[in-house]
């Protein structure tokens, strides 16, 4: 029998109306208990595993095009390429020599000064799988996650400076929000006279903001945005952003200052994930103190038990 | 019959779900139609005995997932649209096609002023006018999928 002749009286289950109530409580519920709670994180990453044959279905194309792009390289580009990079490597392994000793000479004054160790952390390259869905947040997918000991709050970054953060981590991929995007904030400093402020993403044009600082902040066009380091997550002196325009208004009390970020955020595919020390530190400070707890009780039971074999 | 219905029924979502899934980026990805509502509102207007809110809401739900929402964005903003589809499903049925466009268009719409309105409960931002584009392009595919030798295959066959 056909569904659309047959009145509707003959359709069984429950009318339109009542399936809408169901389910749209069923959704305000569920948005309730994910923005206010975290209870919902296993099952959004166990459905995400479920997922991935499907993505890995769908991004096989592109994957296909890509590599078979790669493969008909031809012979001049790949030429080109091999003189870029010794002429590179020529340039920065002079650098290099000069850093070694520069670091040299660093790790000793600090030792003099009894300063701690400036700590380079290790990093892991990833590759980005996709960009986000929605084209209105700054997101991409990388191809590392909870099995390769990424972490959520980690930096991403590339050759020239910071990428973004790892926001969310799944089993196998993770998510990085790029600088760009309206919820991530770096702290920064100005190369030139080591001012401090905090960049906002943009959200909509390829772009950072630096609000807040008053109109007559010592900031100009060209002004090299690094980072500070204070915030324990990025390194210090990563190049962040550039400053294009500085515009003060009458009616604010604050400069409006514009900044492009540094590294290649919408045109590379490897970025590196920097894992942060300080997470480990912290693990390994509290087993410290924890085992010499544990060493303490040991040694007090001993004395006790001593005391009580030497009583009788 | 009824199990062969069913089955087109669920093979055209997944493969709408894929298209979903496609590594779009830059200006693609801003034009880039929902497929997967599309695919929805075909089958709520063509078998909605099959194809019902709820599979809308799972739908919406798998959305959520992709797209890294908070869990229920999409999943009520389809559930609506769903509704309005169903609403006025047999009158459509008898529709022209322009006319049964433009009323999908609407729907479109309407499932993209929810989204924006949910989003920005949650902390959005203004978007632009650039945010409607998928409604535009939707409704090409739309009527362009209405009047290509597939809509005609998928419907004949049907009856």
């Amino acid at each position: 029998m056909d569904q659309q002749q047959a009145p509707r009286f003959f359709i069984h289950g429950p009318s339109p109306f009542t399936r809408l109530i169901v389910f749209s409580t069923l959704s305000l519920a569920l948005m309730a208990s994910d923005s206010k709670f975290s209870y919902l994180t296993p099952v959004r990453q166990a459905l995400t595993v479920a997922l991935q044959p499907l993505q890995v279905v769908a991004n096989s194309p592109f994957v296909l095009y890509n590599n078979i792009g790669e493969y008909f390289t031809s012979q001049q580009a790949l030429r080109h390429d091999v003189d870029l990079l010794k002429k590179q490597a020529i340039y920065q392994g002079v650098q290099l020599q000069v850093l070694t000793s520069l670091k040299n000479e660093n790790e000793h004054l600090r030792s003099l000064m009894e300063a701690s160790k400036v700590s380079s952390p290790p990093a892991r390259l990833a590759e980005i799988m996709y960009t986000g869905r929605d084209p209105f947040t700054h997101k991409v997918i990388v191809n590392l996650g909870e099995a390769n000991h990424v972490l959520p709050g980690q930096a991403v970054v590339d050759g020239a400076g910071v990428v973004g953060q790892v926001t969310r981590v799944f089993p196998y991929t993770s998510e990085v929000t790029l600088l760009t995007d309206k919820e991530l904030s770096i702290p920064i400093q100005v190369e030139r006279n080591a001012l401090r402020a905090i960049s906002f993403g943009h959200g909509r044009d390829n772009t950072v903001n630096l609000p807040y600082l008053p109109a007559n902040v010592d900031i100009k066009k060209g002004d090299k945005l690094v980072t500070s380091g204070i915030d324990g997550i990025y390194p210090s002196g990563l190049g962040v952003a550039v400053v294009t325009s500085v515009k003060t208004n009458v009616s604010s009390p604050f400069a409006q200052i514009i900044a492009t970020p540094i590294a290649g955020i919408q045109n590379h595919r490897q970025v590196l994930i920097l894992s942060s020390d300080t997470t480990n530190f912290v693990a390994k400070d509290i087993q410290q103190v924890l085992s010499e707890d544990a060493k303490k009780q040991l040694n007090k039971k001993e004395k006790t038990s001593r005391r009580s074999d030497a009583k009788p | 019959m009824q199990n062969l219905r069913r089955r087109r029924v669920y093979f055209t979502l997944l493969a709408a779900l894929l298209l979903q899934l496609l590594p779009f980026s830059g200006w693609l990805l801003q034009i880039k139609p929902d497929f997967l509502l599309l695919a929805l509102l075909f089958w709520l207007l063509r078998a909605p005995n099959i194809c019902n809110i709820g599979m809308a809401w799972s739908a919406g739900i798998l959305m959520d997932l992709i797209s890294g929402d908070l869990f229920g964005q999409n999943a009520l903003a389809y559930a609506l649209t769903a509704f309005f589809a169903v609403m006025y499903q047999r009158r459509l049925i008898l529709f022209t096609v322009l006319q049964q466009s433009a009323y999908v268009f609407l729907l479109l719409f309407v499932n993209q002023v929810i989204l924006l309105m949910l989003k920005s409960f949650s902390g959005g931002e203004y978007f632009g006018w650039t945010y409607f584009v998928p409604s535009f392009t939707g409704i090409m595919l739309w009527y362009a999928v209405l009047h290509s030798r597939l809509s005609i295959n998928i419907m004949t066959r049907q009856q």
